[in-house]
This record gives C-alpha cells, sequence and structure tokens, in this order.
C-alpha cells in the first residue's frame, strides 16, 4: 500500500504556514494546486495565454517574496486572488500606456487585445459562456463558484463593496442564464462529461 | 416592478442562503418568468462548479512557482530558484539579454583599443649577440667626427679673419680721409 504524501493532505493555511516558516516544498504544493485556477481567472483580461502564464508566475513571486505578511486567520486564496487582482491592474494600466504611447507615435490603430481575449470554445461549456459576458462578470462568477468564495472574500479580494459584488453576480447569473437558455445546459452537460472522459477523470 | 424585486431576491437567497420571504415564493410559483429564473439560477450554479474541472483541463500545463525540475522555467522562476521571502530578485535574472549585450560590446571595444600580438620563440644566445654588435654599430661615433668638428671651427676662423680685415681697411680709410690716427687697443677682443 502506498504511503500518501503528508504534503498533500494539508490545508492551504497549513502549507502557508510551512512556507512562511521556510518550507520551499509547501510552497510548491500551493502552487501546483493554484497555477491552474489562477490562470484561468486572470486569462480572459490578458491578451494571451504567455501573458497570463507570466502574470501567475509574477503573482506566485510576489506571494513568496511577502509571505511573512500573510495571516493564517484568513484564508489563503483571498490572499492569493487579491494579489494576483491588484497586479493584473497594474499591468492592465502598463499596457494601455504603452499602448496609448504606441497610438500616439505611430498614428495609427492598434488591434484591441480584447479581440484576442476571447477562449476557443472547448469543453466546458458554461464557462465558455461565461466568457463572453465581459471580464468583470466572468472573474466575480469564479471567484463565486470556481473557487466558492463568500460575497464579503469576493469583495475583498476585487476591492469592491458587497453589495456592488451582489448586484454584479445578479447581473452575471442573469445574463448566462439568458445566454446558455433552457436546452443550453443540457449541451453544456454532454460536453462536459465528453471532456472529463477525455482527461481521464 | 414585483418581477424585478422577486428576481433580486432569489439571487440574493443563492448568495445568502437566506429563504425567501413569502410574498416572493407566491410570486415565483404564479410568474412563469420568474420562476424559469428562479430554477435556473439553483442549476446553474451546480453546472458551473460541475463543469469547473472541465474547464481547468483545458488549461496548457506550464511551469508555476519555484519549481524549476523538469522543463526550463519561464521568466521569473529562474529567479526564484535563489530568491528568498523577503529578497529582491537578482538584477542579473532579471535582464539577461542586456547583461550579455553588454558584455559582448565591451569584448568588442577591447578588442578594437589593444591589438592582441601573439609572442614568438625567444631568440638564440648568437642572434642576441648579432643584435648587440649591431645596436653598438649603429650608436658608436663615426672616425672621421673629430675632422669634421675641426674643419668647422676653421671656417668659423677664416671667417672671423676675414672680418677683422675688412674692419681694420675700414678703419684705416676713416683715419685718412678725416686726418686722425685710430690705435688699437692692447688685447683686443675676439670676435
Amino acid at each position: 500500500m502506498a504511503a500518501t504524501d503528508p504534503i498533500a493532505e494539508k490545508t492551504d493555511e497549513e502549507l502557508a504556514r510551512d512556507a512562511r516558516a521556510g518550507s520551499r516544498r509547501s510552497f510548491e504544493e500551493l502552487a501546483s494546486r493554484y497555477k491552474r485556477r489562477l490562470f484561468v481567472y486572470l486569462r480572459p483580461r490578458l491578451g494571451s495565454d504567455e501573458d497570463a502564464e507570466d502574470m501567475v508566475q509574477d503573482t506566485f513571486l510576489k506571494i513568496y517574496r511577502s509571505i511573512d505578511r500573510y495571516d493564517p486567520a484568513y484564508r489563503f486564496s483571498t490572499w492569493l486572488y487579491t494579489s494576483a487582482s491588484r497586479l493584473a491592474i497594474d499591468s492592465f494600466r502598463k499596457n494601455a500606456v504603452a499602448r496609448d504611447q504606441a497610438l500616439a507615435s505611430s498614428g495609427t490603430d492598434i488591434p484591441d487585445q480584447a479581440a484576442g481575449r476571447e477562449f476557443e470554445a472547448g469543453a466546458a461549456g458554461v464557462w465558455d459562456t461565461a466568457r463572453t459576458l465581459g471580464t468583470a462578470r466572468y472573474r466575480v462568477l469564479w471567484l463565486r463558484y470556481g473557487e466558492d468564495m463568500t460575497i464579503e472574500e469576493i469583495a475583498a479580494v476585487l476591492g469592491r463593496s458587497r453589495l456592488a459584488v451582489r448586484v454584479l453576480l445578479h447581473r452575471a447569473r442573469t445574463s448566462l442564464a439568458g445566454r446558455l437558455g433552457p436546452d443550453v445546459g443540457l449541451a453544456a452537460r454532454t460536453r462536459s462529461g465528453v471532456a472529463r472522459q477525455a482527461a481521464g477523470d | 416592478m414585483l418581477c424585478t424585486i422577486s428576481r433580486w431576491m432569489v439571487s440574493r437567497a443563492e448568495d445568502t442562503g437566506k429563504p425567501l420571504p413569502r410574498i416572493v415564493e407566491r410570486h415565483v410559483r404564479r410568474c412563469g418568468v420568474c420562476g424559469d429564473q428562479a430554477r435556473s439560477s439553483a442549476s446553474l450554479a451546480s453546472r458551473l462548479r460541475g463543469e469547473r474541472s472541465a474547464l481547468l483541463a483545458e488549461v496548457p500545463e506550464f511551469p508555476a512557482g519555484l519549481e524549476s525540475d523538469g522543463e526550463q522555467p519561464r521568466r521569473g522562476s529562474r529567479a526564484a530558484d535563489t530568491a528568498r521571502p523577503g529578497a529582491r530578485r537578482p538584477w542579473l535574472a532579471l535582464r539577461p539579454l542586456p547583461v550579455a549585450a553588454s558584455l559582448i560590446v565591451l569584448a568588442a571595444a577591447g578588442l578594437v583599443l589593444f591589438r592582441v600580438i601573439p609572442r614568438g620563440t625567444a631568440p638564440s644566445a648568437e642572434d642576441r649577440v648579432a643584435a648587440r654588435a649591431a645596436i653598438k654599430m649603429l650608436t658608436s661615433a663615426p672616425q672621421g667626427l673629430q675632422g669634421v668638428f675641426g674643419e668647422a671651427e676653421s671656417s668659423l676662423d677664416k671667417e672671423r679673419r676675414i672680418l677683422e680685415k675688412s674692419l681694420a681697411s675700414a678703419i684705416d680709410y676713416l683715419g685718412a680721409r678725416l686726418n686722425i690716427k685710430v690705435e688699437r687697443k692692447v688685447g683686443p677682443k675676439s670676435l
């Protein structure tokens, strides 16, 4: 009988506490748990897969350097997503400034990043549709249903009030239900099952 | 208006877990659109949670965090291998290309400024003797050098004598013309 890795059984908060005490392996475990989730969260906001991967890297570096400041009283995911959101905002602003400067110097139109922001239609039918709702609605849906965060935690991550988050969620759900329609849910479930089979779940 | 409020209350119940007010419950039962919205809202949450793993399965594999095993880490993670909590990223790791370019420019400038000439084999003892003899021959004074100096000096004396002679004749002329006698001092200074 194969022995299970004790690190894999620890909670995020326990791993973060160990990482704060100097355990590099605990941090690696945290990174492997969250890298895909962060990618999915950041990708619609950024221009490409490469940018999203770089942003995930930068987020983990930032987290690693400031792990001393992590308070185990709060969920690790909230802290991680808050850092990622701030980094994404900084990056977005820098890119916007660079785009403005390039536009001013060239005098020609530059293709909008949003044009390449859409994911290709994949196996995750509901989430594929959620991406078309816009970055803000997609992110709030991901934090609520992808990460199972409470309204308070989402508000902390996004830097908004609880009411604003609830309004955003309400609109996102209404729009999503409108786009899916009564029959799309079944199709989405079917595609999801095919994807899970392909992934070996 | 009641529909708008009902839908908002349904959404709120989804987020907070609080039960719907009785009046909203009654409306949802009677209004078809609000009833659909309530049902889809409930199923939407389970659908989103259920398809979460399918969404994550779409994400391509890439290195993240501090992992340095396997494939080459992407930007940043190389720096993280040496980073510690609270430490800054090494400058070299941040900008490897500018550093490499600077080194190449420095090396090129060094090659332009300083020509590198490889040393040949050391000269033999015979070569050294021959070289010393050649130097001695070049630096020694020629044999007729004293005679040349003597000739140059005699030429100067000659000029002086001619000058003294013409001066004496000029004085004689002036003495005869002005009827005076000019005498030469004893121990005349040489010109």
